[in-house]
């Protein structure tokens, strides 16, 4: 059959759409169905599965810092995944408490998605909480000051303006808190 | 034999004054826009590639310019070298071989100038846009939307014109080049489709998992056919030898159109996305090594008995070079789905080594000979500078090399440290200076490449014009 697409434009075109949309179907429309988790947010009341929590949407101000994030391309070095790998489990978590791993429902209100793809800095999927406001303006000028050996570019012109700083670092402290796996040892006690 | 090209002497520079009355029915000016804009922009956003290797070494370079730091110039890099140079050269080289593979004059000079005029519209708007932070936030789809839908028009119009020339074609049979290109065309319409304007009603992991077919296929659908086009046709070219077996090369096509689009879920192994799916992709990207080792097979077979050429013959350098790379790239790809692999390279420095392996080592390699091949017929002239060319091909080489090995043993190690908790993540940061080093000093010989490339193109051109001016 496929010997003939050589000869006809038209009998070309059909099969190439056909293969690519057995696959192409199967692979995006057809797992948001089948899976529910992926549209579903997180809650849960029941300490005995796992942690407990809620996944509330971003507020406003949240929101504003979320695309500065986007904007800054924040996203290019920090991942928000927290792999079902043993060392991401140890290194997203805090003061010897190992942080959970990260599920589709703790992402369901993401737009854009910021699972990221490079890990040029570390993961920041559990990194709400762990470093206070002046923290992070210390950090935001020059991370050198804080972390010496670090490649991460100043961002003065964040951290001079308040507005943009204050929304930026409302959104990073929401970072995988809607799952409460550490309540007594936030910055905040 | 079915499907093979008419080849004739060698001439791998063109040949000045030996136009063939099969040839000049050509006008080619839409061509020559896309190949020259493309050329240019290879060198424009070459400068911001060396910008941003240099602030991984020097991490406060131009760093308190809001329009210059890291997360602005990245994609910039990335959408100027995949749109303004690499798939606007794959274009011109397209517009350049169908015609002549259909044996009839583009359907339209018109429609084809007007689509690369839009294109430079579009690169520039790029250009301006995502250092002020215009970024939609996906990977490979950061162009604004008004930006994306002009991408989408420029499509179609590019689309239009060779399904039309293809309709009209003299001879019966297509060559494998045209099956490549008319599967380009259609599977980039429905991949960029995806990635940039199915995102915008879906969010979280559903968003992802479409944001990653894109992706995925925007170097599977778009970038691999067209390059493997390219190579289908310049290697027989180049080389003035029949193609080993279009049977063969059917079999590469139909798998590759088969395989490629479901294994998109493999960039979230171990991530928040269900386990089935992550398996399905495992599997199709083992199964990837068909539709790869099939073309590489059927290239070798081509050069065999022929490789002494390549001393001799720059294209046909940049040609096979790239095909070792595509080989290798495609098995790495494999590699990095199986899980245990993943656990250690994957988000590690070893991931652009791969990437610039096939976009640059394989892709861009296809679309230099390419470039280097038809510049010269195209302004019936001769190359200005055999051994410029050679330069340019030992720069980016060697360049590229430093690059591409640099970043996988850093990267490896990487992920070594990694799987260690106990060792504090900025150790691990820290242990890639030298290996970041490296990799700028392996960009500037790429660079070098780069200009030596576009000098010797412009001068090729500009020297076609004096002497026609002073024949005249």
């Amino acid at each position: 059959m496929l010997g003939k697409t050589d000869k006809s434009a038209v009998g070309f075109v059909v099969a190439a759409l056909v293969f690519f949309f057995i696959g192409g179907l199967l692979t995006t429309v057809v797992p948001p169905l089948v899976d529910k988790s992926w549209s579903q947010p997180f809650e849960n009341n029941d300490p005995s599965k796992g942690p407990t929590g809620k996944l509330v949407p971003l507020n406003d101000q949240q929101l504003k810092g979320r695309a500065i994030y986007v904007r800054e391309g924040c996203w290019y070095c920090h991942t928000q995944q927290t792999r079902t790998l043993l060392s991401d489990v140890k290194r997203s978590g805090w003061k010897g408490v190992d942080s959970p791993i990260s599920t589709p429902d703790e992402f369901v209100y993401d737009t854009p998605h910021m699972f990221g793809t490079k890990r040029t800095g570390p993961d920041i999927s559990r990194v709400g909480g762990k470093y206070d406001r002046q923290w992070h303006r210390t950090h935001f000028r020059n991370p050198r000051d804080l972390t010496p050996g670090s490649v991460m570019p100043p961002f003065p012109w964040i951290a001079d303006n308040p507005e943009e700083f204050d929304a930026l670092v409302a959104y990073i402290q929401t970072l995988g808190r809607c799952k409460n796996w550490r309540p007594d040892n936030d910055y905040e006690k | 034999m079915p499907g093979q090209l008419q080849v004739s002497a060698a001439r791998p520079y063109g040949g000045a004054g030996s136009v063939s009355p099969v040839e000049s029915i050509h006008e080619d000016t839409t061509a020559k826009w896309f190949l020259l804009s493309a050329v240019s922009y290879f060198f424009i956003v070459g400068i911001i590639a060396l910008t941003i290797a240099a602030k991984f070494v020097w991490p406060q370079l131009l760093g308190t310019v809001s329009l210059l730091t890291y997360g602005r110039l990245r994609p910039l890099h990335v959408n100027g070298m995949l749109f303004g140079w690499l798939l606007a050269a794959d274009m011109g080289l397209v517009y350049y071989i169908v015609p002549r593979l259909c044996g009839v004059k583009l359907w339209s000079e018109k429609l084809g100038v007007a689509t690369g005029i839009l294109w430079n519209v579009i690169i520039l708007s790029a250009v301006v846009a995502l250092p002020m932070g215009f970024n939609k936030g996906w990977e490979y789809a950061e162009l604004p939307t008004p930006i994306s839908i002009l991408v989408v028009v420029a499509w179609v119009m590019f689309g239009i014109n060779i399904f039309a020339t293809i309709a009209s074609r003299k001879y019966e049979q297509m060559y494998v080049s045209l099956w490549y290109i008319m599967g380009t065309i259609l599977w980039t319409a429905f991949v960029y489709l995806t990635g940039n304007f199915a995102v915008l009603v879906t969010t979280g992991v559903n968003q992802a998992n479409l944001n990653w077919m894109y992706i995925h296929n925007a170097v599977g659908l778009i970038f691999t056919p067209v390059g493997l086009a390219l190579a289908y046709y310049f290697i027989p070219r180049a080389s003035t030898t029949p193609l080993y077996s279009h049977k063969l090369s059917m079999v590469g096509f139909w798998s590759l159109a088969f395989v490629y689009v479901w294994t998109g879920a493999h960039h979230m192994l171990h991530g928040p996305i269900s386990q089935w799916l992550q398996t399905i992709a495992i599997t199709f990207s083992l199964m990837l090594l068909i539709p790869v080792w099939t073309v590489v097979y059927n290239f070798f077979a081509t050069m065999k008995g022929q490789w002494y050429q390549l001393s001799e013959n720059v294209p046909l350098k940049f040609l096979m070079s790239g095909v070792v790379f595509y080989l290798l790239t495609c098995f790495q790809g494999p590699m990095h789905s199986l899980r245990s692999v993943n656990a250690i390279v994957s988000k590690t420095d070893w991931i652009p080594g791969h990437a610039h392996m096939a976009v640059l080592g394989a892709f861009s390699f296809f679309a230099i000979a390419g470039t280097f091949y038809t510049i010269p017929r195209l302004f019936r002239t001769e190359l200005h500078s055999a051994a410029l060319a050679n330069w340019s091909f030992w720069f980016f080489m060697i360049g590229g090399l430093g690059f591409f090995v640099t970043l996988w043993l850093g990267g490896f190690w990487q992920g070594w440290q990694w799987n260690n908790p106990a060792i504090p993540f900025i150790d691990t940061v820290k242990a890639l200076k030298p290996v970041w080093t490296v990799r700028f000093f392996s960009g500037i010989l790429m660079f070098l490449g780069i200009t030596t490339f576009l000098y010797n193109i412009w001068a090729t051109v500009l020297d076609a014009g004096s002497k026609t001016s002073a024949n005249a």
